[in-house]
């Protein structure tokens, strides 16, 4: 048993941060939904009976177990694709590079882009195959705006997993006389289980949370419940009723989230097959070349549609105003450079505090709760990920009803924003320290324990230098979604603090659409910037597969 | 791991909250209203005045939870541009308060709340803005009446805004309500077919513009000031009024009750009302009807509004009526 005197103010830092900035507002909300006079159920009561509401939980559900499954299936695709076709290098990078854009990219824009693309006047349906009945709006609209959009994350895990699965197992059942197709069966599939069953989860989760699609493209014929939150809360002025419709979502999204880690935690023990001793497979032949033919031409079709979706933004951004006069212009990337500096500068200031402090954060969490033992561990743990299981909506409008009075009147500052997105998304970086820690021998700490060292100097100089690939990988996506998220802050941007997602927000409603299209490319530019220089980074720290940036964002 | 994590994050904490207090002596505003219309007038405000002003722009939901949840500790001091069914709301949750500025006595009386919390700085219309390219595609005239709208050649093909979100919508469902003689069983019967054609609605009054203008939708019921502003981007867009007229709903101003510059918020809703102020609704084509009487509105916009039968509300019966007729609208209009 580890037992120092430099753990525990540790432990209390983070737990006090943890209770201050998690447990803290999502008790205040608890208690306004919850509380009227006394312990009251009637914000519920009423919710259940209205069939809007119940559409919603029953959409809800339908919504994320389908993108759970298209999502997955899509990515098992590319990740078949890239990892057992034998592809050229290059084309896997520029595979993930096109897959990464619509994960990457701020919120509405995806949704908006399909519409351009697929709506009844949309570039690929009506101009291309001159069909003017399409109906993008409800489920099947929802279903493919989303599945476009999450299967990035189902792609990134399954490359990974399926890069860990020696060809060489495969190639010892093709030497016992098995066909591919049985190959497939008995012996990739079944070791990409778990891996599926997580990228099932995770998309599924992501879905569950989404509110920007919904509502853009959901309509009133497909409720779900973060949109019906939000129009509880916005349209009929009624915060308990939205409190109650977000507890309600809280359930699925905690079920799908303790699943996820129950798998992950499984493949660890039971499904290892990285051993350090790989024998070289001459050639990967899992694949018939018809397959691959197969693979190319449906992930070939996604990618031109992503790909069309984006050019359409980027049209929209250079000419004066899309579809009315098509001449090429830079006035919008002026008003980004004028009017729009401000949020700019805001956004990119915001994200360039968040990026040590949650990097930090996540660090130390992840070191307390991987390698330590003090009571209420686990809780830490459980209690450290709340805010990024719940929809962002709930945790703005939390943190707004909890820091808006003295003495811990935080709204309008842009401390609250930090906060927010620190207590939201570290959770990558801890995952990542985890999972680096769960490769460090601990006799490497115990040595330079043995040699005098104070257990902070080993940290340090020991631990820390190791986990710098951790840090990283957590500070990126850390500065991804705030650049890019925008379901918590709209509630928490203020008179003096402006984000670009929001901007692009207001531009989508308020016909400003060459100017949401420019924010948008100025946001999915500086990402890929950040990727690119965080990769670059990775590979010059050997970090092996943390340095695909994508794999953060797979959670 | 001790002292310097500690100092690294709160001086970190710490300079991100620095960075966050706002000058003082600077009017804080929520307005509902879009950047293009409303900073050139708030830039007038400040190069009279040198008073700087703050704002953002929320829908009308968001502004009312917003200033909801930050009543004990108000960050706004005005909401300045937004419908007056929000200010219905916003008086209901007791975050505005009573304010009559010089002018108020000239302000017809169906422009404010008898109370005075709020007052109407605008009149602002419904409209039909109609593609021309479609509409010439399908042979059809421009809709001149509600009832046009149910014509099948509509099917899937007008957009108009969702009752839950937006004022909009609010402006829609009280135009059809006294477009048909305040029989409210009637006017949602019309609803109900009117759902038939209607391919989506959006969450934000002018949500429409775009896609009508991009020819994704024929028909959308919006806010005269979105039909203008797509005409001005050079969309080809044609707009009629129904000639069984339209409500005329109120776009409002109103005092934040606690304000933390009272003085400074006081005086720029007297501005608000003079006729220096009112005269830029015209001057920065707003396409809105002032409500002050004597204010400049342009021949254009006059003759424009020649056509609009604008039909007078009963703000009192809004107020109390609004929560039912869009809970209505949620039960008996797009349940299907």
């Amino acid at each position: 048993v580890r037992r120092d005197p430099v753990i525990a103010p540790a432990v209390v830092l983070i737990w006090g941060a943890v209770a201050l900035f998690v447990l803290y507002p999502l008790g205040r909300l608890l208690l306004l939904t919850f509380w009227n006079g006394g312990p009251s159920l009637d914000a519920v009561r009423g919710l259940l009976g209205d069939w809007t509401h119940r559409a919603a939980l029953v959409n809800s559900l339908l919504l994320a177990a389908l993108v759970g499954i298209a999502g997955t299936v899509l990515g098992f695709a590319f990740a078949l694709l890239a990892v057992r076709a034998n592809l050229p290098r290059w084309f896997g990078r520029a595979l993930d590079a096109v897959v990464l854009l619509p994960l990457i990219s701020p919120p509405f824009t995806a949704a908006i882009a399909l519409i351009f693309a697929l709506g009844p006047r949309g570039l690929i349906s009506y101009h291309v195959f001159g069909l003017t009945r399409v109906n993008i709006y409800g489920l099947w609209g929802t279903l493919l705006s989303e599945t476009l959009t999450y299967f990035p994350i189902a792609y990134l895990t399954l490359k990974a997993v399926l890069a860990n699965v020696d060809a060489n197992l495969e190639d010892s059942a093709f030497s016992l006389g098995a066909r591919r197709w049985r190959v497939f069966r008995t012996v990739t599939l079944p070791l990409t289980t778990p891996g599926v069953a997580n990228a099932f989860l995770l998309v599924s989760a992501a879905s569950l949370a989404d509110f920007a699609t919904p509502l853009i493209l959901g309509g009133t014929r497909f409720p779900v419940l973060p949109t019906q939150a939000f129009l509880q809360i916005t349209g009929l002025y009624d915060m308990r009723g939205g409190a109650a419709l977000c507890f309600l979502l809280l359930v699925p999204a905690l079920a799908v989230f303790a699943g996820q880690r129950w798998f992950t935690e499984r493949r660890g023990g039971s499904f290892v097959t990285v051993t350090g001793k790989v024998g070289a497979a001459t050639r990967v032949k899992s694949l018939s070349p018809a397959a691959v033919l197969g693979l190319a031409v449906v992930c070939g079709l996604v990618v031109a549609l992503v790909l069309v979706c984006y050019l359409l933004i980027f049209a929209a951004s250079i000419v004066r105003g899309l579809g009315a006069d098509n001449s090429l212009s830079l006035a919008h990337y002026g008003h980004v450079f004028s009017g729009g500096l401000k949020a700019v500068r805001d956004t990119l200031l915001i994200a360039v505090i968040c990026m040590p402090v949650g990097g930090l954060f996540a660090v130390v969490l992840g070191f307390l709760v991987s390698r330590t033992e003090f009571p209420g561990r686990r809780a830490l743990e459980f209690a450290a990920m709340m805010n990024y299981a719940l929809p962002g909506t709930i945790v703005g409008i939390a943190y707004l009803v909890a820091f808006n009075d003295p003495p811990l009147a935080l709204t309008g500052t842009a401390f609250i924003l930090v906060v927010c997105y620190v207590f939201r998304y570290s959770l990558a970086g801890t995952r990542a320290t985890s999972a680096v820690l769960a490769q460090i021998d601990p006799s490497i700490e115990e040595a330079s324990a043995s040699l005098g060292a104070r257990r902070d100097v080993t940290f340090r100089r020991v631990v820390l230098p190791l986990i710098r690939p951790a840090l990283l990988a957590g500070m990126t996506v850390l500065f991804i979604r705030a650049m890019t998220a925008i379901s918590a802050t709209i509630f928490l941007v203020s008179l003096s603090w402006s984000l670009v997602t929001v901007r692009i927000l207001e531009g989508i409603t308020n016909l400003e659409l060459g100017q949401a299209s420019a924010f948008s490319m100025l946001v999915i530019l500086l990402v890929y910037l950040a990727v690119a220089v965080a990769s670059l980074a990775m590979r010059r720290l050997n970090a092996g597969s943390l340095g695909q940036a994508g794999t953060l964002l797979g959670g | 791991m001790g002292n310097w994590l500690v100092t690294a994050c709160v001086s970190l904490l710490l300079v991100a909250g620095l960075a966050g207090a706002a000058p003082a002596q600077t009017l804080n505003v929520y307005t509902a209203w879009p950047e293009s219309l409303s900073q050139p007038i708030f830039r007038a405000y400040t190069a009279k005045t040198g008073v700087p002003i703050n704002f953002i722009r929320l829908s009308t939901g968001e502004l009312v939870a917003r200033a909801t949840a930050e009543k004990n500790n108000p960050r706004a001091d005005v909401i300045w541009g937004a419908p007056g069914d929000g200010f219905a709301a916003a008086k209901e949750a007791g975050i505005i308060e009573p304010y009559r500025p010089p002018t108020w006595d000239r302000i017809p009386a169906e422009l404010k709340d008898r109370e005075a919390y709020f007052t109407a700085v605008a009149k602002n219309t419904l409209v039909f803005m109609s593609n021309a390219k479609l509409l010439k595609e399908k042979g059809l005239k421009p809709p001149t009446s509600w009832n046009d709208l149910l014509d099948p050649a509509y099917k899937g093909q007008i957009q108009t805004a969702d009752a839950r979100t937006s004022g909009t919508a609010l402006t829609r469902i009280l135009s059809i309500y006294y477009a048909f003689g305040k029989d409210e069983d009637k006017a949602f019967d019309y609803q109900k077919k009117l759902h038939q054609n209607v391919q989506v609605y959006t969450k934000s009054g002018g949500g429409c513009t775009i896609p009508a203008a991009l020819g994704q939708a024929l028909v959308c019921i919006a806010h005269m000031p979105d039909a203008m502003e797509a005409k001005k981007k050079g969309y080809d867009m044609v707009v009629t009024f129904p000639k069984e007229g339209v409500a005329a709903v109120i776009e409002a101003v109103a005092l934040v009750k606690g304000a933390k510059n009272r003085d400074l918020a006081t005086k720029f809703i007297d501005w608000t009302f003079s006729k220096d102020m009112q005269d830029l609704l015209d001057k920065n084509q707003v396409y809105m009807l002032p409500a002050l009487p004597g204010a400049t509105i342009e021949p254009g916009v006059q003759s424009l509004m020649k056509e609009a039968r604008l039909l007078p509300v009963d703000l009192d019966w809004v107020g109390k009526n609004r929560k039912r007729l869009v809970e209505r609208w949620v039960n008996e209009v797009i349940k299907e």
